[in-house]
């Protein structure tokens, strides 16, 4: 082989073995949900490997179903934005609270916030679960006594916005810190200067904020917003694990729940795959149109 | 120069490749499949045991599998799963061949893993099946072959508290109304105690209303399709009745909508609940979690809407063997060493279930402990299964009842339009829809 050949093919050749584990690990998968929402596949043909193709009816199926639309793709849509709007902002403001701390108050939030971060999701999810518990809960006890609401206490769970309420609670609550610390990395790279010159020029805090320091910050904000995006479209035990989240056919579940329900709970495999395959591809139009407008901007 | 990176590099495919390996060879362990060959080409038998409602069973297994193991010369693991999550874990380990050996199933799901062909055949095994609870046998009968054997019934009665009922001079009703009117004047008496939990997240609670009013969940056709009656009168007058407990009379609360079995056993092991549609092996675990109630529990079967008695779900567990596992023929030891009368009895004695044995239930329904007897009044008198077919287990899995109890009490739907969608959905799916 010439030396330029081997030029050519040491960049592959170093590639190798994470294409390998990502093949393994991803590809593999992944072609397997295709295969599978292709096809008549049950308990049955899971215990003896033989299975049906169906061609695209698994899709049809679902796309013509009114529960799509009506529920599950309202829901996780409608409750992504609100999510990823709220931990964004929410993040922001604590990362600015923490620019203008010194350094000993700082750690200690950072330190705090960091626990919210830490907290594993099942544990947290129930930490939330027991807060509004319809009965003895806190939150019921308090409103109970303040007379907000009956003796008899309300089925929040029950009520397809307040149980999004209590889960965009349980996601913001976990998610926040990360936004906040990355944002504040940003933050502390913005040039003194900039924001010198704007005050001079008589420029207030929004105005300094957003005419300095977001654009300056603007491809951060573009990568904590597409992880968000992704994180909250596919959340998935902070639902499953809430009272009624787990019930097929409730109104209260998202697409990841719902693609899990259809293979585990109803051993329908093929149309699990079938919302799962559609799930990825959702994901794969917003990453992509972010990932555009991010780099159009910066004429990458 | 180009090539020394590549050395560094190369542990990182051939461990990949290692772990590929490692991973599919685990799906060969079963290779010989039929047969199973005999018990000496075992060495460890994977056992997977249901937890729940019942009191603790390490120590009975830690005896049993001891037992087992002199007997045979093969080691027993025992691995306890919690019901609420049986279901996938069980189709989760058929799709990865990580199946255990033996498996404890409750007996509605027997037919459906019986008919998609996971399971092992222990009809030729087994001398004597007519020993078994008959019912619970056919739930795994296809044909000549045999899925699963019984191992223990379980039926649901009502569980009340004996100081309660004393100190306010009330009586065990006798019908529906008496039964309202009981928990309507103990719930004045006692305003911090839960007169009656209507549980939503609990479907064998709800059956024998449906039963009660005179009607079936589902009935099949000469021609082979399937009607639901939960949309008759009978039934709707009986779901009416259960579900105005809650939404009417107040004697449930609210919280209860999302509760299960187990929550309701909860506020009665906690001292809250007054009376509670429980299992027969709840009283043994709520005196487990809350010994101060001892000798304060007391049972009666469900009373009939007018007399008698009205049916109760009669479920429990069967044990069945995994095909294709290669330790066949010390499954099916095994699953004769724990339905044998001894262990049976001993597991029924600890536990508060009946054994799976005819001869074996006989001496309970003579038993003179409160606790025992009623239930097993209701299981010989009044105990009622869900319809024998593979796609029932489905209805369960889809959460249909759960769904029709839990949108009635939430208000989203009048008794009349939960049953009448929960009627069609039943039908949807036992009719291959």
């Amino acid at each position: 082989m010439s030396m330029r050949g081997r030029r050519a093919a040491l960049p592959w050749l170093l590639l190798a073995p994470p294409l390998f584990v990502i093949g393994v690990l991803l590809l593999f998968p992944l072609g397997r949900i295709v295969w599978l929402s292709m096809r008549e596949y049950g308990l049955r043909e899971l215990v003896s490997g033989d299975s049906e193709f169906l061609g695209f009816d698994n899709y049809v199926a679902l796309l013509t179903d009114p529960y799509l639309w009506n529920v599950v793709l309202l829901n996780t849509v409608v409750f992504a934005v609100v999510a990823v709007v709220t931990t964004v902002v929410l993040g922001t403001l604590v990362a600015l609270l923490l620019v203008n701390l010194r350094v000993v108050p700082r750690v200690i939030v950072i330190s705090c916030i960091m626990v919210a971060w830490a907290m594993p999701v099942v544990s947290g999810t129930y930490v939330w679960i027991w807060i509004f518990d319809v009965d003895q809960g806190v939150v019921a006890q308090a409103l109970m006594n303040l007379g907000v609401i009956e003796e008899g206490g309300h089925n929040w769970f029950a009520d397809r916005f307040w149980f999004y309420a209590i889960v965009t609670l349980n996601i913001v609550h976990s998610g926040f810190p990360f936004v906040a610390v990355t944002v504040l990395a940003g933050l502390l790279t913005v040039p003194k200067e900039l924001q010198e010159a704007a005050l001079i020029d008589g420029a207030g805090p929004w105005k300094r904020f957003w005419h300095v320091t977001f654009p300056v910050l603007r491809p951060v904000f573009a990568v904590v917003t597409i992880l968000s995006t992704i994180w909250d479209f596919k959340v998935f035990a902070q639902i499953y694990l809430m009272p009624g989240g787990d019930v097929s056919g409730s109104e209260m579940l998202n697409l990841g729940v719902w693609a899990y329900i259809s293979s585990f709970g109803n051993n329908d495999y093929g149309t699990g795959s079938a919302i799962a395959v559609i799930l990825t591809l959702l994901l794969l139009a917003i990453t992509i149109v972010y990932l555009r407008s991010l780099f159009k901007d910066d004429g990458l | 120069m180009a090539r020394r990176p590549l050395l560094t590099h190369a542990p990182l495919p051939a461990a990949a490749l290692a772990l590929v390996l490692a991973v599919t060879s685990c799906g060969d362990g079963g290779g010989d499949g039929g047969g199973g060959g005999d018990i000496s080409a075992t060495d460890t038998l994977t056992v997977w045991i249901m937890e729940g409602t019942n009191p603790d069973a390490t120590g009975f297994f830690e005896e049993a599998n001891e037992a087992f193991t002199e007997e045979h010369g093969v080691d027993v693991e025992v691995e306890f799963i919690p019901w609420a999550d049986a279901q996938d874990k069980i189709t989760t380990a058929m799709a990865g061949d990580t199946m255990p050996d033996v498996v404890e199933l409750g007996t509605t799901f027997v037919p459906d893993f019986s008919d998609a062909g996971a399971l092992h055949d222990v009809a030729p095994s087994i001398d004597d099946l007519s020993a078994y609870n008959e019912e619970m046998l056919e739930m795994g009968e296809i044909d000549d072959a045999v899925y699963s054997v019984p191992w223990y019934a379980a039926v649901r009665s009502m569980v009340y508290r004996t100081d309660v009922f004393e100190e306010h001079g009330a009586q065990e009703p006798e019908n529906w109304e008496e039964m309202r009117e009981t928990a309507l004047d103990l719930a004045e008496a006692e305003e911090e105690m839960i007169a009656f939990p209507v549980p939503g997240d609990a479907q064998y609670s709800v059956m024998p209303w449906i039963w009660g009013g005179g009607a079936e969940l589902a009935v099949e056709q000469d021609d082979g399709t399937w009607v639901s009656e939960i949309d008759s009168d009978g039934a709707r007058e009986g779901m009416q009745f259960f579900t105005d407990l809650a939404m009417e009379d107040d004697l449930s609360t609210t919280g209860a909508v999302n509760w299960n079995e187990i929550d309701v056993m909860e506020s009665f092991s906690d001292g809250d609940a007054i009376m509670a549609l429980l299992g027969n092996a709840n009283p043994k675990a709520i005196v487990e979690n809350n010994p101060d109630l001892e000798g304060d529990i007391g049972v009666f079967p469900i009373p009939g809407q007018q007399e008698g008695y009205t049916d109760s779900f009669a479920g429990g567990s069967n044990l069945s063997v995994f095909e294709g596992t290669g330790n066949e023929a010390a499954g099916v030891a095994y699953v004769e060493h724990l339905t044998d009368p001894d262990w049976s009895v001993r597991w029924a004695d600890e536990t508060g279930f009946f054994p799976g044995g005819v001869d074996e239930l006989q001496e309970y329904v003579e038993s003179e402990d409160p606790t025992v007897r009623p239930f097993a009044v209701q299981l010989d008198e009044a105990g009622r299964a869900t319809p024998a077919t593979p796609e029932w287990g489905q209805v369960e899995s889809e959460n249909i009842i759960v769904g029709m109890q839990q949108d009635i009490l939430n208000g989203n739907a009048t008794v009349d339009e939960a049953t009448e969608s929960a009627a069609d959905d039943i039908e949807r799916i036992l009719n291959g829809g």
